[in-house]
């Protein structure tokens, strides 16, 4: 299957504004995001903890719907979605 | 104020001829009812900063008539890339001061209460219960959470703005019917000395100041229940829709109690 990664603010800057992923039906967000720090270092580090959890802070939705701190680990993704990940941005 | 803006039920301010001179190019499209609105408007500004700055020079050119901005810093060089209402020959001086001077001598026609404080637990309730509109200008979350805190207490509209770098957000938030602050960002991303080029928040208050002036007036659509994040790499404006969180430890509890404004009161 085929999902749209859209990314903004920092994470847009380290892996672009959209990539398309292909990943077998049914794979959890957080095995897509793995796959896509695979190709990058900075992204595992600015989205990671360093537990290896998706970080706190970053804002993840599928098709414009946000997955609740709760359920991001075990939300999967199905052919056509969009996947969005923002890092919300702090200064003033 | 928050009522007369509802069911204009308080008798607003008259113009002068001088405010009448001063903003006849908006009164064309808002009329003399709706500069009458700005005039009887409270509005504070938490930070006196890249935000604060734009905020407070465009809400006291538009004629708000009562403006509240707080900051407890002293004016540093290396502010000076963003923050427009500081100048070089104001290095070293109270932020609030310098704001309060500038601000006073853009528009002398309104109020403008330049407070020097730090916002936190103690001192914030005591300056936001009293105004019609919260801008938040911070550059932290804790503070930032005190705010939103704050605005769903006292059941007063949040301005939300951020940026970093060439990236900024803004929402706004109208407690008890939209998402929250907390909804929308439950956890606070690490603490950083943050990069920022001067037109970055710039323009992301000037969206701030536009989202009040909507708010005070009444009119338009406001950035409810929506992110807007500007992208200033690519020139690019996107809105993401968000949501409620049912389980919003700030908001959760005023969906179980329509009154409860009038219960704090």
């Amino acid at each position: 299957m085929n999902v749209r990664v859209k990314a903004f603010a920092r994470f847009r800057e380290i892996i672009g504004s959209e990539n398309t992923l292909q990943l077998n039906e049914g794979t959890p967000v957080i095995d897509a995001l793995k796959t896509l720090s695979a190709g990058s270092l900075d992204f595992r580090d600015a989205c990671f903890d360093k537990e290896g959890n998706v970080a706190s802070h970053v804002v993840l939705m599928i098709n414009g719907k946000r997955i609740s701190s709760k359920d991001r680990e075990k939300v999967v993704l199905h052919d056509g979605d969009e996947l969005a990940v923002f890092p919300p941005v702090a200064g003033g | 104020m928050r009522k007369s803006i509802q069911h204009g039920a308080k008798i607003p301010p008259m113009l002068t001829r001088s405010e009448q001179d001063r903003y006849h190019r908006q009164i064309l499209l808002i009329g003399e009812e709706g500069q009458e609105k700005l005039k009887s408007a409270r509005v504070v500004i938490a930070g006196a900063g890249g935000l604060g700055c734009p905020v407070a020079t465009y809400l006291a050119v538009a004629g708000v008539g009562h403006i509240r901005i707080i900051d407890h810093d002293t004016v540093d060089r290396s502010n000076l890339n963003r923050q427009i209402l500081f100048w070089d020959k104001d290095i070293g001086l109270a932020k609030t001061w310098s704001a309060g001077e500038k601000l006073k001598s853009i528009n002398p026609d309104i109020e403008i209460d330049a407070v020097q404080a730090t916002i936190d637990d103690k001192t914030a309730p005591g300056l936001v219960r009293d105004v019609d509109a919260i801008v938040d200008a911070m550059d932290n979350y804790p503070a930032r959470y005190l705010l939103n805190h704050l605005a769903c207490t006292f059941g007063i509209p949040l301005f939300h703005g951020a940026i970093r770098g060439f990236d900024g957000q803004v929402t706004s938030i109208i407690p008890g019917k939209t998402a929250c602050l907390a909804c929308i960002f439950p956890e606070a991303p690490p603490i950083e000395i943050f990069p920022v080029i001067g037109v970055t928040p710039g323009l992301i208050g000037m969206i701030q100041a536009n989202e009040v002036i909507k708010y005070l007036l009444g009119t338009g659509e406001l950035l409810t229940n929506r992110l807007l994040i500007w992208d200033g790499l690519r020139s690019s404006i996107e809105t993401i829709q968000v949501e409620r969180d049912p389980y919003c430890r700030e908001c959760s509890h005023l969906y179980n109690d329509g009154v409860m404004r009038e219960k704090l009161k």
